[in-house]
């Protein structure tokens, strides 16, 4: 079931703009939703984005893909019923779009969580080695660090990890988040918070 | 405490002092800059009283910046992105086919005949459309005995084949042209003229 509703966030007064660095979506969808062939700007978009969230959740390369194949089928054969919720006070062409697709993402992760085989997570020495060729490669010193963060972030709680990776991987903003995870905007800021507390103990002095 | 921070306790002050760093983490990359807010401004927060300062924030900061620097981002294999790419356009192109549903509603072929083939074309009465007025019009018409109703029926072809595509031949034309002429000689002469014409024609063929 895919949720369109996109969250009331708590203190609207404190920062602004409801909705900060919401991405200027609207005329991609707009152009979609009236001619579906024009969805694969979109998909080019949000492909990495979507692939990304999905590796860090399901840390298994054939079920991230799986999970984003169905995130991108879902998001164009509904795209027609999707229903923006930006406003104008959030700028123009403002668009909660990313937040409804990775809503679907994370009904997809879900979903492939409850259906496949039990097997031990040991597939984090693969995640880096996929991880090595993209981004550091030939770097030994970076690689190690990446792993250590990788590792770091894999060792917390669900929804600490999908908040943190939302917003360093995915780089949304808080209330994006908070659409996403279904919470409010206070809520995951606490998340957030708490998370990188945690990883500050886990990894040590980060200096080193 | 004052602005944002009021009547906050320590814990929302320090997530709120966070998350504007984050921010501005982010608005640094949007920006293409490298350094991390940390590293140009000692209090990104703002100058308001805040834990910014203190160790524990330092800490923060630094491992922000470190997962900012280190978390990988991702991205499929470009075989898996053409064939998704692929697979999408494919079913944008089916869904972008309003002839085909309107077709499919209405149970109508979805073939169209190319020059000279015959399609059957359902007429109305053989496909009734549930709650259309004029198949209820029909039904009550053919069941009703009154003479009025009857009359009031539509020629309405059923079931007839259309022919699409040469639909005049020359052999129809010219069984029209055999009747025309026909019925010209059976006719009788109107004036004068028209009678001085066929008697000299008379006289040619006699």
């Amino acid at each position: 079931m895919i949720r369109l509703a996109f969250r009331k966030v708590d203190h609207p007064e404190e920062g602004g703009p409801r909705l900060a660095h919401l991405d200027r979506d609207r005329r991609l969808v707009e152009a979609a939703q009236a001619d579906p062939a024009r969805f694969e700007a979109l998909y080019r978009k949000y492909l990495a984005q979507v692939y990304s969230f999905a590796y860090y959740e399901l840390r298994d390369h054939h079920e991230a893909e799986d999970a984003t194949e169905r995130t991108f089928l879902a998001a164009l054969t509904n795209l027609r019923r999707f229903e923006e919720r930006a406003r104008p006070a959030d700028g123009e062409g403002a668009s909660t779009f990313r937040v409804w697709l990775f809503q679907i993402a994370r009904n997809a992760v879900a979903e492939r969580r409850r259906t496949r085989r039990r097997r031990p997570e040991t597939s984090l020495e693969a995640a880096a080695a996929i991880a090595a060729p993209i981004d550091i490669e030939g770097d030994a010193a970076i690689h190690d660090d990446a792993t250590a963060a990788w590792r770091a972030v894999d060792r917390l709680p669900g929804d600490r990890r999908r908040a943190l990776v939302l917003r360093f991987v995915d780089e949304m903003s808080t209330a994006e988040i908070a659409g996403v995870l279904g919470r409010s905007e206070g809520a995951v800021r606490v998340l957030i918070h708490r998370a990188l507390r945690s990883l500050a103990r886990d990894l040590g002095d980060p200096r080193r | 405490m004052t602005g944002v921070f009021a009547g906050r306790d320590g814990h929302d002050v320090d997530a709120l002092v966070t998350d504007r760093y984050l921010d501005a983490l982010l608005a640094a990359h949007a920006h293409g800059g490298e350094r991390s807010p940390a590293a140009s401004e000692s209090s990104p927060a703002g100058s308001e009283s805040s834990p910014a300062g203190s160790e524990l924030e330092q800490r923060l900061r630094r491992t922000a910046d470190r997962l900012d620097r280190d978390l990988p981002r991702l991205h499929p294999s470009f075989r898996f992105e053409e064939a998704l790419a692929a697979r999408l356009a494919d079913v944008a192109a089916r869904m972008r086919l309003p002839t085909t549903d309107v077709a499919a509603r209405m149970r109508l072929p979805t073939t169209v005949g190319a020059a000279g083939v015959v399609v059957p074309i359902a007429g109305r009465a053989s496909e009734p459309r549930a709650g259309g007025r004029d198949d209820a019009d029909l039904r009550g018409a053919a069941g009703s005995r009154d003479p009025r109703a009857t009359s009031r029926r539509p020629r309405v072809a059923y079931g007839r084949p259309l022919l699409i595509g040469g639909a005049l031949t020359s052999a129809a034309l010219s069984l029209a042209g055999a009747a025309y002429v026909a019925w010209r000689l059976n006719r009788p002469a109107v004036g004068p003229m028209a009678r001085a014409v066929r008697a000299v024609a008379r006289t040619r063929l006699a």
